[in-house]
């Protein structure tokens, strides 16, 4: 149980209050940077943070993606470029409210609603996470085995529209889990006599070759321009504009929930469908989409709700439900935290450290998003040539970092040619990432228990955790399948009637 | 061909290349049931059939729209010659790190991908190039102890 005193100790006698805000001031610049989504900006980190004590490192990661949600609004407000994928809804009103000139405005709102939102699904990642945690007492083997496909249904609902490339990846990303030495056995599995490879390949390599090498090497050559205005500055809001926008802000703090407990639920999906409902129960709803306070505030309240409530699955069962999520989990693994129900009971300083890491950056997020924004802009307007070169030598001294070996960069690099065909034939990220995460774990789990039972399949079907979890993950699938023939339906449906 | 073809025939390869490697995989005497092998046999035959399912639907889909290149096939094989060219500054960096060591390598990094990316060839390319260079010596190296090589060439002048 954590005290009064454990916090202010957490405040002053440990570094967190200056990584919360190293972690928010990344995340800002990473998120306003175009075509650095949040994920990315916390693979490019990740790195850094292995030789960092692990409750600050995993307080780092999760302030940097506080930070990276509001960054992304930035250049979504002032030039029309979701700076992330969660930003994009921001885009409409944003953008407009910029045109009419009053950015400033738009950029505050923003802000504003983005810690509502935070706050709020802050509260509830501190009143869900513990309870739900638990079932830890009670998980066995068996159980962690569910767990682990309960972690691997979420591919139902990220193959982005093919079932069969999604599921390709997942098997490509359990086929690299399988790398290095045997969980049970001990022999060697794919090392080719390499002995940088006898403890595996780092789900981290995976994650910074598939999402920033690759993100790289998609973008040379391209000569898109991102020029922001120097001379803009942040207006917050006054009560009164508070005051309206308090029914959009609440809308999108309900939709961040919900879409944030929901694997493959995320940000854009939680700000899109907040930005619709706002509309349908504002009192102004024709001004949507030409410049509506409320268009800007729904959005960015559910997308800043889901950076926190996204954490719900991930630290309660292990479950990354998004790429940024994924990216925490690797730094919850590099550390040799085990996620799930057990980081509770042997790590709380590590928990601890996140929800008082974070509420310091939410916090912070008002001076710091005001201070930063003329560095942000100013990053924003490097020449993007300068810009690749100082982010590939970033990368690849943050990936040095991990091992001291030569041989990671030459991983990491070979794992960008990979994800750069996953890229062009339209395989999706994620589940091979839930793949290399979660590989371990349902392998050793799944040999243990019938280890246990003497070979009897039965073991699963006797434990109510695993049939429970077993369960939940057939109706996850069954759900997401259901739902992607219905919007394939839809969507047809659509195109013929023009 | 089409995107579904390649794909599925790459899988394809990737599934019997896997399996094949799982041959150098030796039996042990703390061997349960499922076995070392039991896993990767199991994930190679789930690929190859899904790289079946995907040739299938490649061929199916070509032949209905009667074969040939798409359109864009000249764009994606020029972007797709950028992109490895972009990464081939990557592994020129993993083969001169031991020898340039990090300082000089990071340096040569900055400004050749800058100057592949469209700088322009003025003083600000080799200023760009050192001043990174010495931003992330002083971050990684002073600030945060990392051991990066100070290169065979130059030894003991950044360590």
């Amino acid at each position: 149980m954590t005290t009064f005193w454990d916090i202010v100790h957490l405040l002053t006698g440990t570094p967190l209050i200056p990584v919360a805000i190293m972690g928010l001031t990344w995340g800002i610049l990473g998120g306003a940077l175009p075509g650095i989504s949040a994920s990315i900006t916390m693979a490019l980190v990740l790195p850094f943070t292995y030789t960092m004590d692990p409750a600050m490192a995993i307080a780092l990661l999760a302030c940097v993606y506080i930070g990276a949600e509001y960054g992304g609004s930035i250049p979504a407000i002032l030039i029309r470029t979701p700076g992330t994928n969660s930003s994009a809804a921001t885009v409409i009103d944003g953008y407009e409210l910029n045109r009419q000139g009053r950015s400033g405005e738009a950029l505050g709102i923003s802000l504003m609603s983005g810690v509502i939102g935070s706050l709020f699904g802050l509260a509830m990642l501190v009143l869900l996470t513990e309870p739900l945690s638990w079932l830890a007492l009670a998980f066995t083997p068996p159980s962690y085995f569910g767990l682990g496909i309960l972690g691997l249904s979420v591919i139902a609902s990220m193959t982005g529209g093919s079932l069969v490339r999604g599921l390709a990846a997942a098997v490509i990303g359990l086929m690299i889990a399988t790398v290095g030495t045997d969980p049970i056995s001990g022999v060697t599995r794919f090392t080719f006599d390499v002995p940088d490879l006898l403890n595996g390949i780092e789900p981290v390599l995976v994650m910074v070759g598939l999402f920033a090498l690759t993100e790289l090497m998609s973008q040379s050559g391209s000569t898109t321009l991102t020029q922001l205005k120097d001379s803009v500055r942040i207006r917050l809001p006054n009560l009164a504009m508070m005051n309206k926008l308090k029914r959009s802000q609440t809308i999108g703090c309900i939709l961040g929930l919900f879409e944030g407990l929901t694997p493959g639920g995320g940000g854009s999906i939680a700000a899109f469908m907040s930005y619709n409902e706002a509309r349908r129960w504002s009192k102004t709803p024709e001004r949507f989409g030409k410049g509506s306070e409320e268009g800007v505030a729904a959005p960015e309240a559910a997308n800043n709700t889901v950076a926190s409530t996204a954490l719900i699955p991930l630290l309660s069962f292990g479950i990354p439900s998004s790429n940024s999520t994924a990216v925490l989990l690797g730094g919850l693994l590099m550390h040799g935290l085990l996620p799930g129900p057990r980081l509770f009971e042997q790590n709380p300083q590590v928990i601890d450290s996140l929800y008082v890491g974070s509420f310091v950056a939410i916090i912070a997020q008002i001076g710091v998003g005001v201070v930063l924004l003329p560095a942000a802009v100013w990053l924003v307007n490097r020449p993007r040539p300068y810009r690749a070169g100082f982010i590939f030598a970033l990368i690849l001294s943050g990936i040095y970092t991990l091992n001291m070996s030569t041989f990671d960069l030459g991983l990491a690099l070979g794992l960008g040619v990979v994800g750069y065909f996953m890229r062009l034939c339209k395989f999706p990220f994620l589940p091979m990432i839930l793949g290399v995460v979660l590989g371990h774990m349902v392998e050793s789990s799944y040999r243990r228990s019938l280890v246990l039972s003497g070979g009897d399949m039965m073991v699963f079907l006797q434990d109510p955790i695993c049939v429970a979890l077993l369960l939940a993950a057939a109706g996850f699938v069954i759900y997401s399948l259901t739902r992607e023939l219905k919007d394939a339906r839809k969507a047809k449906l659509e195109e013929a009637h023009g | 061909m089409n995107r579904d073809g390649w794909s599925g025939l790459a899988l394809l390869a990737l599934a019997g290349a896997y399996y094949w490697a799982t041959g150098s995989i030796s039996n042990s005497t703390l061997e349960d049931e499922v076995g070392a092998v039991g896993l990767p046999h199991a994930l190679a035959l789930v690929l190859a059939l899904l790289g079946l399912v995907l040739t299938v639907r490649g061929v199916v889909a070509a032949r209905a729209a009667a074969g040939g290149r798409d359109g864009d096939g000249e764009e994606r094989d020029a972007s797709l010659l950028r992109a490895f060219g972009f990464l081939a500054f990557g592994a020129a960096y993993v083969l001169l790190l031991p020898y340039l060591g990090y300082f000089v390598s990071v340096a040569l990094l900055i400004g050749s991908v800058a100057l592949y990316e469209g700088a322009p060839r003025r003083w600000t390319l080799p200023v760009a190039a050192i001043g990174g260079a010495l931003l992330y010596w002083a971050v990684f190296v002073k600030l945060l102890g990392v051991n990066q090589p100070a290169g065979t060439l130059f030894e003991g002048l950044f360590s």
